[in-house]
């Protein structure tokens, strides 16, 4: 089946983020296909580079990024909720003459319209959140 | 792929100034239609309280919502719903909402959530 | 800094050219956007100016560029209702330049 999933829940003020996680890899497991997952709302910081948390807790980044690395996941950050929140790419940071750049790798900003896009071309959308 | 199969309904749960949450639900639903992708909306729980009248975001600085939503119409969405129950409990007339919106209960309201293929929730 | 001098009042803008402060927005102002865009301003553009800052003030939304041709295409008459017409008016990429002209906040790059 191909899911794609629609995060807004923030990755410390919910559990939200976490369970998109976990939903993600066991779906993977069981040879689903994830079209995209797309962080909206709060959900945009848990794409912010500069998140240091203790080495003994859940590094929810790391773990989309390792997943999204293996497995080829589009992991798209709503521009529009991420400019709003300070989660900017490079381009942006400069558009916006900001100082500073914290889009982790592995995450791409793009449009409202990825969302319209993998609501078409998905089984399900499975949101997080809200 | 058929087109019905893809109706999209996007459920309004939060009022209108708790977070950006509200704002957000709108875009997504502007931007569906923007690609005239088939949208429906419902509100209901505390999202009834968006389509209230006389609000003013003015005093904590936020734009107003309603102002906002009365754009809808022009991007051709008139598939809006309200939940029935939420507007009772709450004590609001249908007849005071600042957008045509068809209450919805039972029957109907367990249709809708089946009759779309997508769900959206804010 | 990016400013411009109108009427001997200065209008700061920012790295793309767009108003720093919206209520800074005249027409004469505008004149001057659209020269930095060599844009020179005539009744067709004005039309287009005036549909969306009327838009705005009454949705406070921006319109997406779907939505401008169709209310170009009812407001105006039909055969300004079309991409290609604003197009030729503000080449390029209609809806940002159109904005920026008109004193809309800058677009967020959503669609």
């Amino acid at each position: 089946m191909k899911i794609a999933v629609v995060v807004y829940g923030s990755p410390t003020g919910s559990g939200a983020a976490a369970s998109a996680y976990r939903y993600v890899s066991a779906a993977l497991e069981l040879g689903h296909e994830i079209t995209r997952v797309f962080f909206y709302g709060e959900a945009v910081h848990t794409a912010t580079a500069l998140a240091a948390p203790p080495q003994d807790e859940n590094d929810l980044l790391s773990r989309w990024q390792q997943l999204g690395q293996a497995r080829e996941l589009d992991l798209v950050v709503c521009i529009a909720a991420a400019l709003r929140r300070g989660v900017l790419d490079a381009d942006e940071a400069r558009r916006h003459e900001k100082e500073a750049c914290n889009l982790a790798p592995g995450f791409t900003l793009s449009g409202l319209g990825q969302l319209t896009d993998a609501t078409l071309n998905s089984d399900r959308v499975i949101t997080f959140g809200g | 792929m058929q087109e019905a199969d893809k109706s999209l309904l996007v459920v309004v749960r939060h009022g209108p100034y708790q977070g950006q949450l509200a704002r957000e639900a709108l875009d997504a639903v502007l931007t569906a239609a923007a690609f005239e992708q088939p949208v429906s909306l419902l509100f209901m729980d505390d999202g009834v309280f968006q389509l209230t009248p006389n609000q003013d975001g003015s005093a904590i600085d936020a734009k107003n919502l309603a102002t906002m939503l009365a754009v809808l119409p022009m991007y051709d969405v008139d598939r809006v719903y309200v939940e029935l129950d939420s507007l009772n409990l709450r004590a609001i007339s249908p007849e005071s909402l600042t957008l045509p919106a068809t209450p919805v209960g039972g029957h109907a309201l367990r249709d809708l959530f089946v009759n779309n293929a997508h769900l959206l929730s804010f | 800094m990016n400013k411009i001098e109108v009427e001997g009042a200065t209008v700061e803008l920012d790295r793309e050219g767009f108003l720093r402060d919206l209520h800074q927005w005249s027409r004469q102002v505008a004149v001057e956007l659209a020269r930095r865009e060599q844009i020179d301003l005539g009744d067709e553009h004005w039309e287009i100016i005036d549909l969306l800052r009327s838009f705005y003030k009454e949705y406070k939304v921006s319109p997406a560029m779907r939505i401008l041709v169709k209310q170009a295409g009812i407001k105006l008459g039909r055969e300004k209702g079309s991409s290609l017409h604003l197009l030729r008016l503000f080449p390029g990429s209609p809806a940002k330049v159109a904005s920026k002209i008109a004193g809309l906040p800058k677009p967020t790059n959503c669609l």
